[in-house]
């Protein structure tokens, strides 16, 4: 392969990052204020809740699933663990304890999916929809009001500064990216998760515990939901009923634009890394530019749209690239050959 | 170019076709003349999917004519083909696996079967009853294709080609190769009574000598170009085999020498006893000892792919007992069997096999990846060489390693597959037909890798499409019929026509060596 074609095809693979920086630059010309230190902090502060709900949505699309629970779960861990700790707990406990249980609560739920889905066959989409709509009412049942004040620890994650004010949001959510990323391309365990994904009958012949694999997705997928959550209940300082509403198609949206697939086997942390990043900067952009919330809402949609035409033009185009290095080979060879061959198309 | 007989039907001129990362097909000529059979050979990867595929004008050319009687056409669709009356019985049978077997032969040309607008359901099933019977093949038009043998589908495939679409050049890509012996003999008779009706068939085989056989006419096709057409008469095994290899090609009976040594000294590993699946095997009991090549022999049908997934947890037992090295298990999936030394090759490559969005060297390792992971990661200098070392011995062709195993060759998926259990090493193999679709060279490999690689590991229990393969490389066979162990042979006494009864249900006990107990 010729190095033009080798920086081609790379480029194509990381075509997200590509989008990324193109829209970055337009914005950096065409809007005020938004090549500034504190917007772009603000842009990654603002893009990761998103992008931890892209994160599980999308490693839920890698075992060909989907969870269409997750904005739910977002509501509910936090909820459910403040009211155990300020309510139900009998002499309360503290805030790393509530922390944990944030953590467990939605590591449970996440389970309880995967179990449904994994062992006893439920179809994953009716199952999560259950779900979705069941904690959501299960939330509003039990938070009535919001609650606050929450704890300073409790809020740390979400709301805390460090080094030259930046939120502590962004360091933990790029190291969590870093560590699926590790995970998914360099261990076992994520290459379990492709192959289940991929072709699931193969995989469950070939020795991987498939079921196992939809447990851990889900319970993976429910965790990071909880993550979510403790990062928007500590933003907001207080836990309240309508968090996460209307989140998951976002987040379904992002993943597909950051390579992931509704069929499954495909799609890299990474690349949903740069899918939340796109997403998140394209609603600061438009309200720098004082677009109307609900036009932001319906250029999201478009963009979903794009992103599912851009996957199957990235397809397109990496075979045609190695179409035409072949070409030339072959026209290379054939002139030593003295045959004639004249590529047409 | 050969001298010109009868009228060409079907001419192909300088088809080229350049795939992402390789050239299929390079600059290939080719006359078909009318109501002959035509046979294509060559190695996995040489181009006949691909040049039938542009016939059947699923595949469209990069460059080059097809001109069918005096139409010219750059390329062809499928509506066209349909048009043209090309028909063609794909490499991979795909049938609608929840639809009848009625359903499937008449899809999507309902029109032969409906008064109208309206479907005639009940027509549709006499139909498919009738032509079912006038090819030879004993199936319920109501079955659901899903339960069929894989060898059945196939057959369903051939005769919706031959008989419902009445196509006038039919093409069947390698579908002896999923058929058993007795299936083989209804499809030789099918060819034969299409070709007296003036139907021109292209037969694509790995077989040479079935080809000689049924052929009239061979087309060679060695890395994407043709190398010849030659007429049948003039060729022997020998010759063909030369041919498709691009050099002097000598059969190595790789096994004749192997000693028949004593079964009994070596150590039990597997051993099952009276196994049942109610419909599908009755008291199935037989060992297999370490380092023995342990062959089942069996029509379809006859139980064996069943037997080997109830053993492996992928399909329940009604009763009976398996043990492992003495000790009583039974597996709960084949991840439990893996664990525990048991790896299974699957009958079905490419829904059970391969995973398609993966490539070559995630398929490889997949069954293997405890063996080269250091510290929870993989080490990639490990898998590397592995990878490497799989790819040449079994002589897997591919543009790199990194290639998606959806765009190989069907016989180099099979490759794939079986080095996949290759690398895994575990004490138990168990190959349900490894040798399916793999060209002459590389089914010698694969049969001498069983034979001297594998065996050196552990026990293997092996079935085949053919009893050659089993004869081969067996150091005792096992004949089932009907879901039941009929008969059982020593390498010392195999015998050819023995072995060919007992798998028909003609058992002769005083030939056979030891009747398995039941
Ligand atoms: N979609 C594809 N993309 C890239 N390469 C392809 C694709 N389909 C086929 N090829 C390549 O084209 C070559 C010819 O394939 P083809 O399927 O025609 O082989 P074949 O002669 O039918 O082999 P076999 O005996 O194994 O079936 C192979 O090297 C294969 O890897
Ligand atoms: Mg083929």
């Amino acid at each position: 392969m010729s190095k033009k074609t080798r920086v081609q095809m790379f480029l194509l693979d990381n075509l997200i990052w590509l989008i990324v920086i193109g829209f970055f630059l337009l914005n950096a010309i065409i809007t005020p204020h938004f090549a500034t230190y504190n917007n772009i902090v603000n842009i990654f502060y603002h893009s990761s809740i998103m992008s931890m709900l892209i994160l599980g949505q999308g490693l839920i699309l890698i075992i060909g699933r989907l969870d269409l629970s997750i904005e739910s779960t977002l509501a509910f861990a936090p909820g459910v663990a403040m009211l155990l700790v300020t309510q139900w707990l009998p002499g309360g406990a503290g805030p790393v304890s509530a922390i944990i249980l944030t953590l467990a609560v939605g590591a449970l739920v996440g389970l309880f999916n995967g179990y449904c889905i994994g062992k006893i066959g439920v179809n994953p989409f009716l199952q999560t929809l259950s779900m979705l709509i069941m904690l959501r009412g299960l939330v509003l049942f039990l938070v009535p009001f919001s609650i606050f004040p929450l704890h300073d620890v409790y809020t740390y994650a979400g709301k805390a500064r460090i080094f030259g004010n930046i939120p502590v949001a962004i360091p933990i959510t790029i190291a969590i990216f870093i560590i699926f990323h590790f995970v998914i391309q360099y261990t076992p365990f994520g290459r379990f998760f492709m192959a289940t994904g991929g072709n699931p009958k193969a995989s469950f012949i070939s020795g991987i515990n498939t079921t196992r694999i939809v447990m851990y997705a889900f319970m993976l997928s429910g965790l990071l939901a909880a993550v979510a959550g403790l990062l928007y209940a500590g933003r907001q300082g207080s836990v309240n009923n309508s968090m996460g509403d209307g989140m998951v198609l976002l987040a379904f949206a992002g993943a597909i634009l950051g390579g992931a697939s509704l069929e499954g086997g495909k799609g890299t942390p990474m690349g949903m890394l740069g899918g939340g990043i796109l997403l998140g900067m394209i609603s600061n952009s438009l309200n720098l530019l004082g677009v109307g919330v609900t036009l932001v809402y319906a250029t999201k949609g478009a963009l979903i749209f794009v992103a599912i035409v851009l996957d199957r033009i990235k397809v397109k185009l990496r075979n045609h690239l190695m179409q035409k290095e072949q070409l030339e080979k072959i026209l290379h060879q054939s002139k030593g050959d003295g045959e004639s061959f004249s590529p047409s198309s | 170019m050969w001298e010109k007989k009868g009228k060409i039907v079907l001419g192909l001129y300088g088809i080229s076709k350049v795939y992402p990362g390789t050239v299929a097909l390079h600059d290939v000529n080719l006359e078909i003349e009318k109501g002959v059979v035509h046979g294509i050979i060559g190695k996995n990867g040489a181009g006949k999917t691909t040049l039938v595929g542009i016939i059947a004008g699923i595949i469209s050319p990069t460059k080059g004519e097809i001109v069918i009687e005096d139409r010219h056409y750059t390329h062809l669709s499928c509506i066209k083909a349909r048009q043209e009356n090309i028909s063609i019985v794909p490499q991979e049978p795909q049938l609608m696996l929840d639809l009848s077997v009625a359903e499937n032969l008449f899809i999507p040309n309902y029109h032969l079967a409906s008064k109208g607008r309206r479907i005639h359901w009940d027509e549709m099933y006499i139909k498919a009853e009738n032509i079912l019977k006038q090819a030879g093949l004993g199936l319920n038009s109501r079955a659901q294709a899903g339960e069929l043998s894989i060898s059945d589908r196939q057959l369903v495939l051939v005769v919706k080609a031959c008989y419902v679409e009445q196509a006038r050049i039919i093409i069947l890509d390698e579908v002896s190769a999923s058929l058993t012996q007795k299936d083989e003999k209804l499809l030789y008779r099918i060819i034969e009574e299409r070709k007296r009706e003036g139907k021109t068939i292209l037969f694509i085989s790995h077989r040479t000598d079935e080809l000689l056989e049924i052929c009239d006419r061979v087309t060679v096709l060695r890395d994407g170009r043709s190398v010849t057409t030659v007429s049948c008469d003039t060729l022997n095994m020998e010759k063909l085999s030369s041919l498709i290899v691009g050099e002097e090609f000598r059969f190595q009976r790789i096994c004749n020498e192997i000693a028949a040594c004593d079964q009994r000294e070596k150590e039990t590993v597997l051993e099952v006893q009276n196994l049942t699946k109610l419909g599908a095997f009755q008291n199935i009991s037989f060992t297999l000892k370490d380092k023995e090549v342990l062959g089942i022999a069996g029509l379809r049908g006859s139980g064996r792919t069943e037997i080997f997934r109830s053993i492996m947890g992928i399909e329940p037992l009604d009763e009976g007992l398996i043990k492992l090295k003495g000790k009583k298990v039974r597996f709960a999936s084949p991840a439990d069997a893996l664990k525990k030394g048991l790896a299974f090759l699957p009958e079905d490559r490419e829904s059970e096999g391969i995973i398609s969005s993966l490539s070559v060297r995630e398929n490889l390792v997949l069954s293997a990846l405890k063996k080269i992971t250091r510290i929870f990661c993989i080490h990639k200098q490990t898998e590397k060489d592995m990878i490497t070392h799989l790819i040449h011995s079994l002589d897997i062709k591919i543009s790199s390693a990194e290639q998606e195993v959806s765009q190989l060759s069907g016989g180099n998926k099979q490759k794939v597959v079986v080095g996949r259990i290759v690398a895994n090493q575990p004490r138990v193999y168990i190959l349900d037909e490894p040798t399916r679709g793999i060209d002459i060279a590389a089914k010698e490999s694969v049969l001498k890798i069983i034979r001297e690689q594998l065996s050196q590991t552990g026990g293997i229990i092996l079935t085949s499409p053919g009893l050659e393969d089993l004869l081969l490389v067996c150091d005792r066979i096992l004949v089932l019929y009907r879901g039941r162990l009929v008969a059982e042979m020593r390498r010392e006494n195999f015998s050819e026509t023995t072995l060919f009864n007992a798998v028909q249900g003609g058992t002769e006990p005083n030939q056979v060596a030891g009747v398995a107990s039941n």
